[in-house]
């Protein structure tokens, strides 16, 4: 019989109190576990995050985000100006098309109508408008008929559609510089010459029952659908991309841009390399803002549940640790008369410390065994409901951070433009998956050893005070 | 071997003052069974515990071998304990969740004992106090009175101590039982060449015991009775 033998047989001494005394650490353990899983799984989400979408900057020209939008558009010039400052590691333009449905406006070939609509039409008007034989795959909604209605000034009680947002791109990437995701066919190839091949979202594919090789036509040119995408919004899918060039001469304004997405090497230059953008290009030509500046709130707002977890993570630890304390403490007081008789038959002070942290270690073992099955199945669902208890208040901040261009005609641009990275973001939050990794699982529970040991080394060093003689208490 | 040397315990409790111990000396040879009787409360358990270093001497000496417990460390005092004092107490005080095998090799554990060795001693050990095999591995809360006791003796044999003290012994057992237990004290140290110190207050158990001392006013005075 061992030190040990006998920690784990004073362990099970009176059964009934300790499974009770199990149940309850494992209860504390299992949140400190579940705690830490999600304090995990969010912070990788957050690194994913700053790594994946915060280093780019949007750049529109100046006046571009307002209602009366003016100055003078992006160029290539502009571009390669912007490749050229420090830290910059790829420069992206774009070229936006507003696409109305033929169908629609059948009577309505007046020019008004058509692609000199002014400042509403697009962020700073600078969104042509041309016909296609595509229908819009989402609603107009409240805000979109108000916004047509406004913009037509004719007939009220036309029903509209909203527009389809085409856009030229230079590379394989969203108007937010994210890479697409081709969900069936492929891209466009050379992103840098015309040609008539495009892209169409999943949405706008199905509602026009458009498959890869399928044709429709824009301004009555024929383009052959080379893939579908999936941007992940109903908006981001009302949309088509064709090459730059393409959308340029689309326009009929080459050398054009819309804006440009700015990728910089790392979280850190994001900042400098604001600035020295903006002053490269001059404050009155372009402004430079940070594309995903929605996507800082979502990893603010996971920031918060990071912070929160961890806190829960250390209270649920001290609380296990305050069980053992207690829990031992209880037990030395009890076998004071039984820790006189140890001392008098010559156990030395450590071992009988020893014996009890060991003993201590058994009940936090087995609450840990218990503990670490309830958070291999509860921390799926705790990470997610701080996530979206959360998530919540970042999306009213958001949503009020839309409004202004919500309010735009045409919603989806730039309005639909900044709500589908931000539907990317509420994607990314909710998508947090708190796997109860083996290491952190670990971690989590060496942690609690190292607790436990410390809250049993308090009774632990008290048996050494208990003096040999009370082993002839009560005699 | 034993030499006691003007030994005095007070207790102080609020503004009284008790000295169940007050100026105890005598001297003890190897391999002799001794008494001490005296009335309830005149001090026999504060006695045996200042002995056995359970309890520290107001002032006043206990000498084993020439080495004086006044002067060793906590440390020391322990290893006094377990290697030359065997306790056998009147509530038997086993551990009660083990079993009389593993209850006798504890002192042998604690010692440093290999586990082979002490539990072949533990088992001819607990022969020697005629506990049957079967119950060697049982639970000793699961033993009857004296089948505890004859354990605990097991126990206070198991370092080959030089001294036992018994505190009221047979306290706790019928009176057929108490004089086995005597009995088997007394072959025990003359087998073992032990000194055995018991404390009781039955005259009959007292008269079987080679010395006999009386506990009165703190003071031990050996009683000389004519014929044994
Ligand atoms: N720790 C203590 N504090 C105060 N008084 C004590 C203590 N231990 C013993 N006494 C007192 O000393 C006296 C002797 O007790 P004890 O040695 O147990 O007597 P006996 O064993 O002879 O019955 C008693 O009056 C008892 O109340
Ligand atoms: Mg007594």
């Amino acid at each position: 019989m061992s030190v040990l033998a006998r920690s784990v047989g004073n362990a099970f001494r009176n059964k009934i109190r300790t499974a009770a005394v199990v149940a309850v650490l494992a209860v504390a353990i299992g949140l400190a576990l579940s705690m830490l899983v999600a304090n995990q799984a969010v912070g990788a989400k957050v690194q994913e995050l700053n790594a994946s979408v915060g280093t780019t900057l949007t750049v529109n020209p100046a006046g571009g985000q307002g209602f009366e939008g003016g100055g003078e558009p992006l160029t290539s010039a502009d571009a390669a100006t912007a490749a050229a400052v420090p830290n910059v590691t790829s420069v992206v333009g774009t070229k936006a098309l507003r696409l109305r449905t033929e169908t629609t406006t059948a009577g309505s070939t007046d020019p008004a109508d058509g692609a000199a609509q002014p400042g509403p039409g697009g962020p700073g008007g600078q969104a042509a408008s041309l016909t296609t034989s595509l229908v819009a795959a989402v609603d107009a909604g409240t805000l979109g008929t108000r916004n047509n209605a406004g913009n037509s000034g004719s007939t009220a009680a036309r029903t509209f559609t909203l527009p389809i947002t085409a856009t030229g791109i230079a590379a394989e990437v969203d108007t937010a510089g994210k890479a697409l995701e081709i969900t069936s066919g492929t891209g466009l190839g050379d992103y840098t010459v015309a040609g008539t091949k495009a892209l169409v979202g999943t949405t706008l594919a199905e509602k026009n029952l458009l498959k890869v090789g399928s044709t429709f036509t824009i301004a009555d040119k024929t383009y052959t659908v080379t893939g579908v995408f999936d941007a992940g919004t109903a908006f981001g899918n009302n949309a088509v991309y064709l090459t730059l060039p393409e959308a340029q001469a689309l326009a009929g304004t080459p050398g054009e841009l819309s804006s440009m997405v700015v990728t910089v090497n790392s979280m850190e230059n994001v900042d400098t390399t604001k600035t020295e953008l903006q002053e490269a290009l001059g404050s009155g030509k372009a402004d430079v803002t940070q594309g995903q500046r929605n996507l800082e709130t979502a990893v603010a707002s996971l920031d918060s549940v990071k912070g929160i977890s961890l806190v829960a993570f250390i209270a649920a630890l001290a609380t296990a640790g305050l069980i053992i304390l207690l829990i031992m403490v209880m037990l030395v007081r009890e076998r004071r008369r039984e820790i006189g008789v140890l001392k008098a038959i010559g156990a030395r002070n450590r071992t009988i410390g020893l014996q009890f942290v060991l003993e201590a270690l058994v009940l936090v073992a087995l609450g840990s065994v218990v503990g670490a099955a309830i958070a291999s199945f509860a921390s799926g669902g705790i990470a997610s409901a701080l996530v979206s208890s959360n998530s919540a208040a970042g999306t009213t901040g958001a949503a009020a951070q839309r409004g202004p261009a919500g309010g735009l005609p045409g919603g989806a641009f730039p309005g639909g433009g900044q709500g589908g990275p931000f539907g990317g973001a509420s994607q990314l939050l909710t998508s947090v998956t708190a796997n109860a990794s083996p290491g952190v699982i670990a971690a989590g529970i060496a942690a609690v050893f190292a607790v436990a040991v410390v809250g049993a080394l308090v009774p632990a060093l008290l048996t050494a005070r208990i003096r040999p003689i009370e082993v002839l208490r009560g005699e | 071997m034993i030499e006691v040397k003007d030994l005095v315990r007070r207790f102080k409790s609020g503004d009284r003052t008790i000295t169940p111990v007050n100026g105890v000396s005598f001297e003890f040879g190897k391999g002799s069974l001794a008494s001490i009787v005296g009335k309830s409360g005149s001090g026999k358990s504060t006695l045996l515990s200042l002995l056995g270093a359970l309890d520290k001497p107001t002032s006043g000496d206990v000498v084993v071998d020439g080495v004086s417990l006044a002067g060793l460390p906590d440390g020391k005092l322990t290893e006094y304990r377990r290697r030359d004092i065997g306790f056998v107490f009147q509530q038997f005080n086993l551990i009660p969740n083990l079993s009389a095998l593993d209850n006798v090799m504890l002192p042998m554990e604690f010692a440093g004992i290999r586990k082979a060795a002490r539990a072949q001693r533990a088992r001819e050990l607990l022969e020697q106090v005629q506990l049957e095999p079967e119950k060697h591995t049982r639970r000793t809360n699961r033993l009857s009175g004296g089948e505890q006791q004859r354990v605990a003796i097991a126990r206070a044999l198991a370092n080959e101590p030089k001294l036992i003290l018994a505190d009221e012994p047979t306290g706790n057992l019928d009176e057929q039982t108490g004089e086995h237990i005597i009995e088997l004290l007394s072959s025990l140290s003359r087998d073992h060449n032990t000194t055995i110190l018991v404390v009781t207050h039955d005259r009959g158990l007292a008269q079987k015991t080679d010395r006999r001392f009386r506990l009165q006013q703190g003071r031990l005075n050996e009683e000389v009775t004519a014929g044994k």
